[in-house]
């Protein structure tokens, strides 16, 4: 979700296999310097794309000397998804961050094989997309300040999750800005 | 063997099964519903758009009925399904006056809804239903049910194609699921209220208008029907049209 | 040599006896079960109707396909029922003749309890959505799409139904690939149900006879001959349908230069 200079990025916490809860600690956010990742799906494949991209900004950051944008990253995991059109990764990747050099937030979504949705506003991804469009379309307004939109995120992402029997057990999130990061732990239902 | 006519042998290519592509009696019109019960008030709303598939069929089909005794129906999903089981509702209310001559109360609706729809078990109505009314103590009812006839009474719920993006937001803003109150610093909950005629329509509003700019099977325009113990009101507001 | 083609190439019963049907559980013929029309075999395509200030303006062609083949081109899909109702029906085209006679079976039934004729586009409606409805629930249906139009209290009332019960009003009705060719051209001029009292019968007319061309183009299962109904609230007689119309000043130009599939060759 993109504020007023600033942007938020968050997930439920559950992981789980069908209608088995597994674990309420999987996170599925990833930072690479500033650019944050969440990655919603097929686990094994969040795990090994999340050390993929861990790979790829090191290697980035080495050659560049200068940590990855998050535009750059953007084109990045689009195209490592495309490389497998045709075997893909079962995810749903979203991409926030601010852009350390022109200070604008930058958020944008994939479908899981690199399809970019660059969006002003939200993006959402996971077994309660529709259940989080409603919520985001409803509650959301432009120009959020950083404590605001953690509220507006929050609820959105937990009202969300109540009404899909895959997510919750938990959330967390970053709001980004320029200077700060603040990472937040939300109880929620644990059913 | 003496045959009168000329026998073409196309007659016998015939297939000794029918041929396996069978007749679906079920479609998906779209559309979508939202009942909120108040105090003394309830409100049935649903969206005008008829559709199947990808066309348009109807901007302007109404499916949020006052089907008499105070009582609020509407029947979403197949719309050929739900115009026969509000039909097959009307049908028994009168029946019901006629017998008993008085009233039918919205518990007892319910429960007629429930015989209907489960009376076809084995090919079900394809519909969300949702009934609206006041309740015999003067309070605001909502009564939601599945396509065989599960129900239960509840103080809010969306059905039909925009359920899942409408629900959350209710469980928000009506329940105030998630919500705290904020001079307990976040040890309370938010303390249950009945909400004004004005925020209920304003929920309404904003949830449809929501739903319409994500979901294609919403749109065009927005019937609300509120209900009091005085009779039942309609007003519409325009949706998106794309 | 037996010169019916259906046998050639096949092995000859005098060689080798009658085919066996207990080979490989073929079943016989007569053993054959009861059927429900699962599929059209005569159709009919688009049916397409506008509402406007003074009544409505319908048409449908007159061309009876079988599957590809355009077998009759003299087929009438606008049914006529009481004195201001007219059904136009697309899909199997012996389902409709069927509901015709059911139409005029209601008329005769309706002509004993009444002297003057009660029987209203909204009934003639009715009438049908529970017909087609109850069929589509004995996994039977009647494999049609009727738009009825009609007027009742000097409105306009223009209403659909179709094979699976499935009913809806609206300003304008288009069936089958009118749906997707004629539909948006009408809306232009009338997209929202009140904005039919701007539009007048000449110009509805006009717009319907564009839509038949449009959909003579680019329809392979439709025909440049049709039928067209006005219902015209102020006139004498309330309903006319002009028959054999035909799609005029079309151009045809482009056709010359299409290849890549049919007969032409790239």
């Amino acid at each position: 979700m993109v504020g007023k200079d600033c942007v938020a990025i968050a997930s439920d916490l559950r992981l789980g296999s069908q209608s088995l809860g597994v674990s309420n600690n999987f996170e599925k956010v990833f930072n690479f310097g500033h650019v944050f990742l969440g990655l919603t799906g097929l686990a094994s494949d969040v795990t090994t794309l999340s050390e993929t991209f861990r790979f790829k900004t090191n290697m980035y950051k080495m050659r560049e000397d200068r940590l990855i944008e998050p535009e750059t990253f953007a084109n990045l995991v689009s195209s490592t998804l495309y490389e497998k059109r045709f075997g893909p990764y079962f995810v749903g990747p979203i991409v926030a961050g601010i852009n350390s050099k022109t200070e604008k937030p930058f958020i944008c979504g994939f479908d899981l094989i690199g399809c970019i949705d660059f969006a002003k506003d939200f993006i959402v991804a996971g077994t309660a997309s529709d259940q989080l469009y409603g919520m985001c379309e409803s509650v959301y307004e432009p120009n959020l300040e950083p404590e605001d939109l953690f509220e507006t995120i929050s609820q959105a992402l937990l009202n969300a999750a109540d009404r899909d029997a895959l997510s919750g057990w938990g959330a967390v999130v970053y709001v980004i800005t320029k200077d700060k990061i603040v990472k937040r732990y939300l109880k929620s239902r644990q059913d | 063997m003496a045959q009168t006519t000329v026998a073409s042998e196309y007659s016998s290519e015939v297939h000794a099964e029918p041929i396996e592509h069978r007749f679906n009696p079920y479609s998906d019109n779209g559309g979508t519903i939202l009942g909120i019960a108040g105090e003394d008030f309830a409100v049935l709303a649903g969206d005008t758009r008829q559709s199947e598939g990808y066309s348009i069929q109807s901007r302007s089909m109404s499916k949020v009925f006052d089907v008499g005794d105070n009582i609020l129906m509407s029947a979403n999903g197949f719309a050929a399904d739900g115009d026969a089981l509000v039909k097959a509702f009307q049908n028994q209310l009168k029946w019901y006056h006629f017998n008993h001559n008085k009233e039918l109360s919205i518990h007892s609706a319910a429960r007629l809804t429930q015989q209907l729809l489960y009376g076809k078990r084995f090919f079900p109505y394809y519909v969300h239903t949702i009934l609206a009314g006041v309740d015999e103590e003067g309070k605001g009812a909502v009564y939601s049910f599945d396509p065989v006839g599960s129900y239960e009474r509840e103080q809010c719920r969306a059905g039909g194609a925009a359920a899942s993006l409408i629900m959350p937001f209710l469980d928000n803003q009506v329940n105030f699921k998630n919500q705290m109150d904020p001079s307990s610093n976040g040890t309370k909950k938010k303390e249950l209220r009945y909400l004004s005629l004005q925020e209920v329509v304003n929920l309404v509003k904003d949830a449809f208008s929501s739903a319409t700019e994500r979901h294609i099977n919403v749109g065009d325009a927005l019937q609300i029907v509120i209900v009091t113990k005085d009779g039942a009101r309609t007003e519409y507001h325009s949706l998106k049209k794309d | 040599m037996n010169h019916d083609p259906f046998s050639w190439g096949r092995p000859s019963d005098e060689t080798y006896g009658s085919y066996n049907n207990a080979i490989a559980n073929a079943g016989n013929v007569s053993a054959f079960p009861k059927m429900n029309t699962q599929q059209p075999i005569i159709t009919g395509t688009s049916v397409i109707a506008i509402k406007c200030k003074d009544g409505i303006i319908m048409a449908a062609d007159n061309l009876g396909s079988y599957g590809s083949l355009a077998r009759f081109d003299d087929i009438e899909r606008l049914v006529e029922v009481g004195v201001n109702t007219v059904v136009g029906m697309s899909g199997d085209i012996s389902d409709l003749q069927q509901v015709q006679r059911m139409l005029e079976q209601l008329e005769i039934d309706q002509s004993y309890e009444e002297e003057t004729s009660a029987l209203r586009a909204e009934h003639v409606h009715e009438y049908l959505s529970r017909v087609f409805y109850n069929r589509r629930s004995k996994m039977n249906p009647l494999w049609n799409a009727c738009v009825v139009a009609g007027l009742s209290d000097d409105k306009p009332i223009l209403r659909y139904v179709d094979l699976l019960g499935v009913t809806y009003e609206s300003a304008c009705v288009a069936t089958g690939f009118g749906g997707h060719l004629a539909i948006p051209l009408l809306r232009q001029k009338c997209d929202f149900e009140a904005e039919y009292a701007d539009i007048s019968l000449d110009e509805a007319e006009k717009l319907v006879k564009e839509c038949m061309k449009v959909l003579y183009y680019r329809d392979a299962r439709a025909l440049d001959k049709y039928s067209l109904c006005r219902i015209d609230n102020n006139a004498e007689k309330k309903v006319t349908i002009t028959k054999d119309v035909r799609c005029e000043d079309m151009k045809w130009e482009f056709a010359q230069h299409i290849k890549g599939y049919g007969t032409q060759v790239v």
